[in-house]
């Protein structure tokens, strides 16, 4: 489970003076379900998820995941999460098969333990073709099985998914899906941040809409349709966060009642 | 795929633990990059001798050349003194060109000669009389061909000279060796230093010093620069280990490669003089080859671990500061500048300089290895050099896990 309380993020900048990114944020994702954080670049999503995964400190309020408090037991928060962003890499030099190792040893999991977790993920994300191959040769799909496969080789409850199919394919970006769903499934708590609309729609049980920092909405996807009366999920995050609709590019339906 | 999400199997690793995981990662790592092969283990083992036996043999050919070709003079008042030039013109593998003293210097300046050499008005007066004939010797300072030319006209007269003395003594009835009651000759003692340590003493410091630095470069831009720009620093930072464990980590395989790029760099300078490689037999033959004594090895290798920790310290830092492995790079000149000059330092400055020098970081490792390879142990002076060097290594360290505490330097990209 997670549960933020009232978040916040500022930056002190010296050109621009202090910036908050993210500004009193709260919301509960319960297991078994996918929370999506909606919002355009710049909106304060990475910075939200980069908190909770105890990487960047709050500058207020707190969170707690699996049942830890991210400002008080940081180290127990970042042993019950798996964290996947689209922008990560992998250590060129080393083999899918030693990246997981390295990650299983800082997780603290004993060998057998490593062994048993990493066939287990290499038959079900098909690695074992190129597990002993160096990351530097692997494809961009290949790269990103991997990537997954790291995420969740030490069986975390909480999941975090930070845009996770910024710059992949079509195919790529259908597996991570299928992936985050199957996590979904299995009763993990979910977080996935993105800009993407389709995604959000297809994917997400409930939503949080963020912007300047701030929640806009929070709700089921239908829920916000209905709030909104727009069906198109483009126009309904348009309207949540005040912006016009344009009449020709947005054109879409409407909820009749 | 994976089962239903249980609490996470995890032993209880400590910070040390992880720290050493991370360390054998980087190590691992560190070793299938060519660059780090390059830098760390080929440059110390074969470009170091390469070069040195390049400057040797070069050296060696110069000075052969030199020996070999014969001394062209401008002479200048020949005309005033032709006993004396008849005299000279004895002399061996030297050819004697009359001139003005205007032209002569002219063609110094234009380098057409090297040297001239001047005889006085009353030259062949004073020869007649037995007196001493002052001849001098004009010269350009600014070059160096100039000056050993000077040098070899020096000796060709001075030997001249004698050959006059010996005809005079034996005109007059008197034995050769009247004019020389001492003579002097070199023997070098079993044991001491010989030209060879001369050699080490001078390039060692330097290259160890570099080296430190040079040989960890790849693994400390790959560390932090290299993860900020692959991506892999944020799955790093959300993993278990803390950001002590990980710049504990780094630095512990940055300062273990510049410790083998240095103690590489030893073996590089010392191998071709025990094997002779490259004409450096001529070097060590005089005094029956190298022999470096347990107590030179043992300070020769006891130096290397501050200058490492120290440089390895300075690198996480630069690697933890920059934006990009580019960005690590221009950083690191001023560094790298830095720690030259302190080494250039070594090798101008005496074994036996002022205590003071034990405080200037890395010029204080170089001065304890002089001295260690001239045979000197000064008690005060290493124990305050190793000391400082620690606590500028410490503070290297400690600048590192600074940055790396700070979420601003840690996550820009």
């Amino acid at each position: 489970m997670v549960e933020v309380e009232e978040i916040g993020k500022t930056f002190a900048d010296k050109k621009k003076g202090a910036f908050r990114a993210v500004d009193g944020v709260s919301f509960t994702a319960q297991p078994g379900e996918i929370f999506g954080v909606l919002g355009p670049n710049g909106a304060g999503k990475t910075t939200l998820l980069r908190m909770l995964a105890t990487i960047l400190e709050p500058t207020a309020g707190t969170a707690r995941i699996a049942g830890y408090d991210i400002r008080k037991d940081a180290q127990s928060v970042r042993s019950s999460i798996g964290y996947l962003t689209g922008s990560a890499g992998l250590y060129e030099r080393l083999t899918p098969r030693e990246v997981l190792a390295y990650f299983g040893e800082l997780y603290g999991m004993r060998p057998d333990v490593i062994q048993t977790r990493m066939n287990d993920l290499f038959d079900a994300l098909e690695i074992h073709e190129f597990a002993d191959r160096r990351c530097d040769k692997l494809s961009t799909g290949q790269k990103q099985r991997t990537s997954i496969a790291r995420a969740i080789l030490h069986n975390p409850p909480v999941l975090f998914f930070d845009e996770p199919t910024s710059g992949l394919d079509v195919m790529a970006a259908r597996s991570v899906k299928q992936f985050i769903r199957r996590c979904r499934n299995e009763g993990r708590t979910v977080l996935f941040s993105t800009h993407i609309m389709s995604e959000v729609e297809a994917l997400c049980d409930r939503i949080a809409v963020i912007y300047n920092g701030k929640i806009a909405a929070i709700g089921t996807p239908d829920e916000l349709r209905a709030r909104t009366g727009e069906i198109h999920f483009e126009n309904v995050f348009l309207r949540l966060i005040g912006e016009p609709l344009d009449k020709e590019l947005d054109a879409g339906g409407k909820i009749h009642a | 795929m994976p089962e239903t999400p249980v609490a996470p199997q995890l032993t209880s690793l400590s910070g040390w633990g992880r720290a050493l995981v991370v360390f054998r990662k980087e190590f691992r790592e560190a070793f299938r990059d060519k660059r780090v092969l390059f830098n760390t283990i080929v440059s110390p083992l074969l470009i170091t001798p390469l070069i040195l036996g390049l400057v040797v043999s070069m050296a060696k050919k110069q000075a052969t050349e030199e020996g070999k070709t014969r001394l062209e003079i401008a002479l200048v008042n020949s005309e005033k003194a032709p006993a004396t030039v008849a005299t000279l013109k004895e002399a061996k593998n030297a050819d004697f060109t009359p001139m003005t003293r205007e032209v002569a210097e002219k063609a110094i300046r234009d380098r057409k000669f090297k040297v001239a050499a001047i005889l006085p008005d009353d030259a062949d007066i004073r020869i007649a009389a037995g007196n001493t004939v002052t001849v001098t010797i004009l010269l350009d300072e600014g070059n160096q061909s100039s000056q050993t030319t000077a040098n070899r006209l020096a000796t060709a007269i001075g030997e001249r000279g004698q050959a006059v003395t010996g005809e005079r003594l034996i005109a007059n009835g008197l034995p050769l060796d009247l004019a020389r009651p001492f003579d002097t000759k070199e023997e070098p003692i079993k044991g001491g230093g010989n030209v060879a340590m001369v050699l080490i003493a001078g390039f060692l410091p330097y290259m160890l010093a570099l080296y430190a630095i040079l040989g960890g470069v790849s693994p400390a831009n790959d560390a932090v620069a290299g993860e900020k720009e692959r991506g892999t620093l944020e799955t790093l930072l959300v993993s278990p280990a803390s950001r002590f464990d990980l710049a504990l980590g780094k630095f512990l395989n940055i300062a273990l490669i510049c410790l083998i790029s240095c103690l590489l760099s030893v073996v590089g300078l010392l191998w071709p003089l025990y094997t002779g490689w490259g004409g450096m037999s001529e070097i060590t033959k005089a005094t029956g080859g190298l022999h470096l004594e347990p107590f030179t090895i043992l300070v020769m290798i006891l130096v290397q671990i501050p200058l490492a920790t120290l440089g390895a310290g300075l690198l996480l830092a630069v690697s933890t500061y920059a934006r990009n492995q580019k960005e690590a790079q221009t950083y690191l000149m001023p560094v790298i500048l830095l720690v030259s000059v302190a080494a250039i330092m070594s090798m101008l400055l005496k074994s036996d300089s002022s205590i003071l020098y034990a405080l200037v970081p890395v010029l204080n490792a170089a001065l304890v290895l002089k001295q260690a390879l001239e045979g000197i142990f000064n008690p005060a002076f290493f124990a305050l050099a190793m000391a400082s060097s620690f606590v500028y290594a410490l503070l290297a360290v400690a600048f590192a896990k600074t940055l790396f505490d700070r979420e601003s330097v840690l996550l820009k990209a």
